[in-house]
């Protein structure tokens, strides 16, 4: 009950900011919730499916590319064009990777989303037709003001969030569970459970894509950085902060990851330093993440 | 004669140079339990393991309602109606016992790709996850996480689990192995009530509950079909005595 009202006020209050109109907010919150996004997505295959992929910056990296190629060589910016169209890129692509990946199970699994997140990190940081290491400008934004593209953050940060709860309620959530839990035994049981896996994956893939061309709308600008691995380390490192399996715990630890890189940098030029020791301090005493402080929470 | 439910061809699996089950052509008739005994190493639980498709045969056929199911996934032969339960306890550890009948009685849903109404609306579901807690005696400890039960209880769920997938065929593997001489009498007076109309393939250790449950018995050794009838003939078969009994009781 606490947690629905903390979430609640949590989400009015940072819509409320789109009303502030102060630019550094509407940038930095507005950057912060992708943040939200990026990890809740990534929760639903870490803590709810029990698959650990190191390819969720690719479909969040896709999305913002294929943003930047059809406004800039189709001339197509109307977000009712665009937005399914760079939706559907992450969510092709997420099938794609994620159907050859999940061949692979464990470790294996992770260094194959590795490998597909590299290959592609390194396919438009090496191709000058496709902005190279300099990355793209959008040429025109589908939402230009700052307060619209804020809302716009907002709301998907909203329908992410309901829509993964009632995923994860329904029997498709069960399976996932079940998976997580002892994925043979769910096979003996008569799932077939790549399938499930796989719609899994490309779900949160969709969703990183959502958040990616966000981030496009609002900051105009790709580069290849936001494809590499590393990106992807740092929502696998947010979604663990926070508390993977709770869906709320990750976005939590994104925004909190966003306040600390802010005021930790003024603090100290080693800001990195701040956050790592602030995830061994979280590994060796909240296991569970930082929504393991409020109480169980087991299903969010 | 009923009609075989389940027909092997010339089963074998090898494992490099051995072959764990060697060319075993059994028929198992509808409606009845089928033991399958053997020493330790004779390929029971191979045999158990080609069954529900957990291993792949090296050789020869597997024939279920005349349909061949030999390259079937696990998945595929569960939805044929093919359930199983395991020798060492393979739950959900971190689930409790509801949600782990839930998940096994939610998978007999035409699809569990449905993504928007609540699990818990599924009514039937619920209702067959509940019958099948009931008939194993576990409605009490529905909240109980599954890992926290004893060994036992955990026998019990294992069994309940795969009713609730309401299989037409039963694969036990050793459904006593490690129990106490008291969880063991009551998984038995389970399986006795279980096994009531329909088919069972038991493998299992214990010669007193394989007697007593059994219609017919088979025999193992070296992965082969040493001897096979009613539990009196395999009791008197002198073969069979030499080859297991003996050695066991000794």
């Amino acid at each position: 009950m606490t947690r629905r009202i903390l979430l609640l006020a949590s989400a009015l209050a940072l819509g409320a900011v789109a009303f502030s109109g102060d630019r550094f907010w509407l940038q930095f919150l507005g950057k912060a919730m992708i943040g939200c996004i990026l990890a809740m997505s990534l929760d639903l295959l870490v803590g709810f499916t029990g698959l650990v992929s190191l390819a969720h910056s690719a479909f969040f990296g896709l999305a913002a590319y294929a943003l930047a190629g059809v406004t800039n060589r189709l001339g197509v910016v109307n977000p009712l064009l665009t937005f399914p169209v760079c939706l559907l890129a992450a969510a092709a692509a997420a099938l794609i990777i994620g159907f050859l990946s999940l061949r692979a199970t464990g470790v294996y699994f992770i260094m194959v989303t590795l490998a597909f997140t590299q290959m592609l990190f390194y396919l438009f940081n090496d191709s000058p037709a496709l902005g190279g290491s300099d990355g793209l400008y959008v040429a025109e934004r589908p939402v230009d003001s700052r307060a619209a593209a804020y809302l716009a953050i907002w709301a998907a940060l909203v329908l992410a969030y309901l829509l993964l709860a009632r995923i994860l309620r329904a029997p498709f959530g069960r399976v996932l569970e079940g998976i997580r839990g002892n994925e043979q035994r769910m096979r003996s049981l008569g799932y077939p459970i790549r399938r499930y896996k796989l719609i899994a994956f490309v779900i949160a893939g969709a969703l990183a894509g959502v958040a990616g061309y966000l981030d496009a709308t609002l900051y105009g600008f790709v580069n290849p950085a936001q494809l590499g691995w590393r990106q992807s380390g740092l929502i696998l490192v947010t979604v663990l902060l926070g508390g993977k399996g709770t869906l709320y715990g990750p976005a939590f630890g994104a925004l909190l990851l966003a306040f600390i890189e802010h005021y930790g940098e003024r603090v100290t030029g080693h800001w990195n330093a701040l956050i790592a020791a602030l995830i061994v301090a979280v590994v060796l005493f909240l296991p569970r993440g930082l929504a393991g402080l409020g109480q169980g929470g087991r299903r969010a | 004669m009923p009609e075989p439910l389940l027909l092997t061809e010339d089963l074998t699996r090898r494992f490099g140079a051995l072959a764990a089950v060697d060319g075993v052509s059994l028929a198992f008739e509808e409606g009845r339990v089928h033991a399958v005994i053997g020493p330790n190493g004779a390929g029971k639980s191979t045999f158990l393991n080609l069954l529900s498709g957990e291993l792949r045969a090296t050789q020869g056929r597997v024939r279920f309602r005349g349909l061949d199911v030999t390259r079937a996934t696990p998945d595929e032969l569960s939805r044929l109606g093919i359930g199983r339960s395991y020798q060492t306890a393979n739950l959900f550890p971190e689930l409790s016992c509801a949600d782990c009948a839930w998940l096994a009685a939610q998978s007999r849903l035409p699809s569990s790709m449905r993504f928007l109404r609540p699990a818990e609306r599924y009514s039937e579901v619920a209702a067959r996850a509940a019958r099948a807690l009931e008939a194993c005696g576990l409605s009490a400890r529905r909240p109980a996480l599954a890992g926290e039960l004893s060994y036992g209880e955990q026998r019990q769920l294992e069994i309940a689990m795969m009713l609730a997938t309401e299989p037409t065929l039963l694969l036990l593997d050793e459904p006593l192995a490690g129990l106490g001489h008291d969880e063991a009498l009551r998984v038995v007076a389970l399986l006795t009530e279980v096994a009531r109309g329909r088919t069972v393939i038991l493998v299992e250790h214990d010669m007193d509950a394989v007697f007593s449950i059994s219609d017919t018995v088979t025999v193992l050794v070296d992965g082969r079909v040493l001897e096979r009838g009613s539990p009196d003939q395999v009791r008197t078969s002198a073969a069979v005595r030499e080859a297991y009994l003996g050695e066991e009781i000794a």
